[in-house]
């Protein structure tokens, strides 16, 4: 049994006869390391790049009011957003629950997403609030919290982000059904934020933690998906072997400095930013100050982890079927088709639930099926796969092997899909959201000038927008698959080199899909 | 050897790592005391093997994500425990109750079911930090001169702590086995059967020099015993004070032979003596004898313990026949030694034959658990009362299931209302119930619900406290036992701070207690003024004989390392770097890089300096630093509440006594500082600092790239190198 040379005080006074004897005690096993360096090379951002190097950003990051301040303008909003919606105008475009929701932020946290990762996560107002309540602090650090501390249920978190998508699918639903974003009637819209705060409550209440936005936030998810193509890496180690060697964790337990990870994530192990909320507390807390907040190039966590998650894959391949389903429903027939179940299966209205299950199972099926397919055509049957575990995010088998990278490649094509889905209202509509800020002071109205103002107008300059978007996604997806194809399906293929062209082609193929699905949708919302 | 299926299945246990929680930090892996923990490298998660487990739950309390849930049995073989001896004939029977192990198959069975933690709980749970895996393997190799050796590194005194500790609620009571629920390793057992099995080495002594420290130390009871024994080893000639005529404190008149035989309890002195300590019997120090003391020793420990009975004030207390536990504990162990009489010293009570032998004994802790089995040896009929409820009892379980199988009558939730006497003594007590809802709260007194006992003596054993005389010219004792903040993170890393609390524990957490005593090792090792430090009783008031002998040896420690004179003379030893301590709060930053920059000019100036933001800053940094230098932001609204941060505020309130040591504090700001320097430096007055230096860094004195001059942080720092230099020159060089 090895011992760890423990330094006997932190105090750094050499040569003292006040030696701790504790720690001469201690004879734990050496830390597992053998493949560490190489098995994370991949993924570590480049040293150069963290940049709380930066003596500003730096201190900016060890500010314990730092995310309170992030979070601070977009309470306040999202608390205007519940009481305008209710009280205010029930005209959505100069409601300012409606523009500022619809027109603005949906938008904005797709680009956050896509160019940072989980930004919008760090100043997100809904889950700020319940851990504010769970803290019972805005940001100071406290020993004692609010609230029952359970652990997410085993069963539920095995699946990882898949929580979150059907979260996700069922507000989207009821988003369409009752035509919030439409958009209607601005209370609606309110009392969707609001059932968000209060089921983040509940949550926030019950787990400990950020339970909710790890596994049940419906954009999580996405963000944790669509965000692995962001330019920040999130807060990693600077340097491995401090972080195995720490005897403390500080950055996972929490010490007087910052709480633990909220997010169950460890800086000395993270491979990507899927799941690095950049509230800080573990720069904060970490006692060598090993830790730093990196860039990198973009794409990287979609190319480069080695530990690809199936939860992940299979999140990628249903949020591609809802985006794909929002193109379709905007087309004559599925008018006709939705129509047709409506009146067969005694549904109300659009959107029918059968179609809507329906058609986004289908796509993901198409997926899975495609990724069969490839495990079929190429996979080498004297490859041995490493035992997995029981566990969904465990198991291993030659289906997996071939899907799961497949769904990391389309990754930007799904992001840039979302994107351009919301663009038509963006181009359309966000000048009213300065004249809805006005009509909450007695001027701006719809006879104003900028409320008829657009970015872009005309059908033809959206569908060019958006089919630049999906074409820069494609690209990006073609060139991840490529990437991806090579360092982990070639290794398992009979046919290396085909399985890279055939991944990379179906990145381009599901691009064209979705641009020729934008010409024909002919901008709409 | 291949393990099969079904033995992997019969062992009942199961680890379960949730997979999508482990982070693959190892905590786990590194502190399975069975291997049963590894990495599983493809998805960098750790896997466990159920055949391997033992169920111990360390890596469930030590996971940081509670990411491991460990189900099934633990595999934890019966405890060795000679049963306790219940005398048939208790009168004047002084034999000890709880024996050790007579045979080695006992002791090695009973080691074996130690799992050797990496991480040992029970190493923070002792009050020593006894090295007790180490020691158990010694006994598990039969090597009992190496067991010795290895707590000679912690204690000096293995045969009196192994008979007299509340082990449930010290390593005991965080042994992992206890920590998961199981029966803990008898670790007391096995420490004393090392002491009755070979005796106890003779102290290590260095021959002192022409030049070596002298140290007084004040009193002889377990913080003295622990002083003096590392004194002698670190070369110094060491003088003891003690007002009675036999040596040893509280191990000698307070502690019943049944619990720890006279010749046990006098085995340290024995050493100690021969050793050449110059022990002064008969010689009380009274508070005008000090300076005097001080005069004539570098360095002076005070273990006056805390000998003060504590007394009721109720109608009736000056009734004859209402006494102190002291008095009689004195009194009825004299008369259980060989050639005593009981007979007499019951006539001495007044409780002779035809005038009743019912004792009243107030109080139901551990002194009046001794009063009364005592009491019960020498003839009498003992009651305790204590006005706890029973869940929240002081006294430690095993004592008090003993005493009660020893016919005492121990009634918990009473309270003494008054005495009645006749002719002048007493005869009667009346008592009512009370209620306590929770362990913190003050038991409430029911007025109608009453009992009437009939008493012949009533003796007063709710504790003791420091006789005030002393106490008044040592600052700041007795100190709070109470650690403040946020634990180390190697305690809450160990996992022992992860459970609730325990019946065997007072009704608290096993790991708070433990980090409770931590703070009276760490205020030993400060001076409470000029060249005197203090420890056990004294220091913290009544307290456990291990924790005062602790605290002995680090004050010793601290008086080695401090090697304090009394007239300037060098002590040998070259006079070494001065060390300071450079603290800081900071908000942007601004003042950790000003600390740095002090720091860095204090290096260039010859001094040993550590930079600490001021959470990070442990008693131990304090404790070695010679001199302080506090850096806090300013905080408020330029001219409302503008003061240091609170967590500068905060840290100098939990400061140890600083004992005059020299202390330079700066504050930055961005508008006015107003009076935050000021505040900050009279905070640190009030805990015994001597502020050396003050200073305010604005916007415009943070320049860091002045060449031709020094920049006004380094001219501070400057200022506080010559202030802490020439004090230190002043000490070390006549």
């Amino acid at each position: 049994m090895a011992v760890l040379t423990e330094d006997h005080s932190r105090s750094g006074f050499p040569g003292s006869h006040q030696v701790d004897p504790i720690p001469v005690a201690i004879r734990t096993r050496p830390p597992s390391d053998p493949e560490a360096t190489g098995r994370f090379a991949a993924t570590d951002p480049p040293r150069g790049l963290d940049i709380a190097r930066l003596k500003r950003v730096g201190g900016l990051l060890r500010d314990r009011r730092l995310q309170f301040l992030l979070i601070l303008p977009n309470q306040i909003i999202f608390w205007l957003v519940i009481a305008i919606g209710i009280v205010g105008t029930v005209v959505p475009g100069l409601n300012f629950a409606t523009a500022i929701t619809w027109y603005l932020w949906f938008c904005l946290v797709f680009v956050m997403m896509v160019v940072v990762g989980r930004a919008w996560c760090a100043m997100c107002p809904f889950g700020g609030f319940g851990e504010w309540v769970q803290r019972r602090t805005f940001f100071k650090r406290t020993t004692k919290s609010l609230g029952l501390g359970l652990k997410m249920p085993e069963r539920v978190a095995q699946y990882g982000f898949l929580l979150s998508v059907g979260a996700f699918l069922v507000l989207t639903w009821i988003e369409e059904f009752f035509n919030i974003a439409g958009p209607g009637n601005p209370m609606a819209t309110s009392f969707m934020v609001l059932g968000i705060v209060g089921t983040a409550l509940v949550f926030f209440l019950t787990f400990e933690r950020r339970t909710f936005c790890r596994y049940v936030c419906p954009l999580s998810a996405l963000i944790g998906t669509v965000g692995a193509m962001g330019s920040v890496a999130g807060f990693r180690t600077r340097d491995r072997s401090v972080c195995l060697s720490c005897a403390t964790k500080d950055c996972m337990r929490g010490d007087a400095e910052g709480f633990g990870c909220p997010w169950y994530t460890w800086p000395g192990s993270a491979d990507s930013n899927a799941a690095c909320g950049l509230c800080t507390e573990c720069y904060k807390a970490c006692p060598s100050d090993n830790i730093g907040l990196y860039l990198q190039p973009p794409l990287t966590s979609v190319v480069a982890p080695s530990r690809r998650r199936a939860d992940v894959a299979w999140s990628v391949a249903l949020l591609f079927g809802l985006v794909l389903y929002q193109q379709v429903n905007a087309l004559g027939a599925f008018v006709s088709l939705d129509n047709w179940l409506n009146t067969h299966l005694h549904f109300p209205q659009y959107p029918n639930p059968v179609d809507y299950v329906g058609i986004i199972a289908a796509v993901a099926v198409v997926l899975a099926a495609i990724g069969r397919l490839f495990s079929v055509a190429f996979a080498r049957r004297d490859v041995v796969l490493a035992p997995g575990g029981t566990s969904f995010v465990e198991r291993t088998s030659r289906f997996r092997s071939y899907f799961v990278p497949l769904m990391y490649g389309i990754i930007p094509v799904v992001g840039a899909d979302y994107f351009a889905r919301q663009l038509p209202k963006f181009l359309r509509y966000v000048p009213r959201v300065p004249v809805s800020i006005g009509h909450l002071f007695g001027f701006g109205s719809t006879s104003s000038r900028l409320y008829h103002a657009s970015l872009i107008a005309s059908n033809a300059g959206i569908i060019a927008v958006q089919d630049l978007v999906i074409a820069l996604g494609t690209a990006a997806a073609m060139w991840a698959s490529w990437r991806i194809a090579g360092r982990d399906l070639a290794p398992l293929s009979r046919r290396p080199l085909a399985a890279r062209v055939a991944a990379t082609a179906l990145a381009g193929a599901l691009g064209v899909v979705v641009a020729v699905l934008y010409v024909w949708m002919n901008a709409a919302n | 050897m291949t393990i099969t299926e079904t033995e992997r299945t019969d062992t009942g246990r199961h680890v379960t790592v949730l997979v999508d929680r482990c982070a693959g930090c190892q905590e786990c892996v590194i502190r399975c005391p069975a291997g049963a923990l590894s990495m599983e490298s493809a998805s960098w998660t750790a896997q466990a093997d159920d055949a391997l487990c033992v169920g111990c739950r360390q890596c469930e309390r030590t996971c940081p994500f509670s990411a491991i849930v460990v189900e099934g049995p633990l595999a934890l073989a019966t405890r060795v425990d000679p049963p306790v001896r219940h005398p048939v004939e208790l009168h004047a029977n002084v034999t000890e109750t709880r024996p050790g192990y007579a045979t080695w198959d006992e002791a090695i069975a009973e080691a074996n079911r130690c799992l050797a933690c990496p991480d040992p709980t029970c190493v923070r749970g002792c009050p020593a930090h006894n090295d007790i895996p180490a020691f158990v393997a010694a006994i598990r190799d039969h090597d009992l001169e190496t067991a010795h050796a290895i707590l000679r590194r912690t204690t000096v005194l293995p045969d009196v702590c192994s008979r007299v500790c509340n082990q449930a609620a010290q390593c005991e009571g965080s042994c992992t086995w206890s920590l998961a629920g199981g029966e803990p390793v008898a670790i007391g057992r096995l420490e004393r059967f090392i002491a009755d099995q070979v005796a106890v080495p003779a102290p290590v002594v260095v021959e002192p020099t022409a030049t070596a420290l002298s140290v007084g130390i004040v009193g002889s009871g377990p913080a003295a015993i622990g002083a003096a024994y590392e004194l002698l080893a670190g070369g110094a000639r060491v003088t003891v004070y003690e007002r009675d005529d036999r040596p040893g404190g509280l191990l000698v008149w307070g502690i019943p032979d049944f619990t720890l035989p006279d010749v046990v309890a006098r085995r340290p002195w024995e050493d100690l003596v021969a050793a050449g300590v110059d022990l002064r019997l008969a010689t009380s120090v009274e508070p005008g004898d000090l300076d005097q003391l001080l005069e004539a020793h570098d360095a002076l420990v005070m273990a006056h313990g805390a000998g003060q009975a504590m007394r009721l004030s109720v109608p009736g207390a000056d009734l004859d026949g209402v006494g102190t536990a002291t008095a009689f504990l004195q009194g009825a162990k004299a008369a259980l030694d060989p050639g005593g009489d009981p007979a007499a010293f019951r006539a001495s009570l007044g409780v002779a034959p035809g005038r009743g032998r019912r004792v009243l004994v107030l109080g139901a802790g551990n002194t009046a658990m001794d009063v009364a089995r005592l009491a019960r040896r020498v003839g009498l009929e003992a009651t305790c009362v204590d006005w706890l409820d029973e869940r929240f009892a002081l006294a430690r379980p095993d004592e008090l299931a003993e005493a009660r199988a020893e016919g005492v009558d121990v009634r918990f939730s009473r309270t003494l209302t008054s005495l009645e006497g006749f002719d002048g003594r007493v005869v009667r007590a009346v008592l009512s119930h009370t209620t306590q809802r929770d362990r913190t709260s003050a038991p409430v007194v029911s007025p109608d619900a009453l009992d009437v006992l009939a008493v012949d003596l009533v003796v007063m054993a709710m504790g003791y406290r420091i006789e005030e005389g002393l106490r008044a010219h040592v600052p700041q004792t007795p100190i709070v036992k109470r650690h403040r903040g946020f634990a180390p993170g190697r305690w809450s890393a160990s996992g022992i701070l992860a459970n609730p609390a325990s019946p065997a524990c007072f009704a608290q957490p096993v790991g708070a207690l433990a980090l409770d005593r931590e703070v009276g090792l760490w205020e030993s090792a400060m001076p409470r003024r000029e060249r005197l430090w203090a420890a056990g009783d004294a220091l913290t008031g009544p307290s456990t004989v291990v924790e005062a002998m602790a605290q002995g040896r680090r004050a010793a420690r601290a008086v080695l390392d401090a090697r304090p004179s009394r007239d300037g003379r060098a002590h040998g030893a070259e006079p070494s770097s001065p060390r300071v301590l450079v603290a800081y709060a900071s908000a942007s930053g601004t003042t950790a890089r000003l600390a740095e920059v002090v720091g860095d000019e204090l290096r260039r100036s010859g001094a040993t300096v550590s930079v600490l933001p001021v959470e990070r800053v442990d008693a131990l940094a304090v404790a070695q630093a010679d001199a302080l230098v506090l850096g806090s932001w300013v905080e408020g609204l330029v001219v409302a509440r503008v003061r240091a941060a609170r967590a500068m505020r905060d840290f100098v309130d939990g400061l140890p006594w600083l004992g005059g040591r020299p202390v330079a504090v700066y504050c930055t700001y961005g508008v006015n500082p107003r009076t935050a320097p000021a505040e900050l430096a009279h905070q640190v007055e009030a805990r015994g600092g001597t502020v050396v230096a003050s200073a305010t860094f604005g916007p415009g004195d943070r320049a860091e790239d002045a060449r031709i001059r020094p920049t006004k942080p380094e001219a501070f720092a400057h200022r506080v190198a010559a202030q802490v230099l020439t004090q230190r020159a002043r000490a070390t060089v006549a």
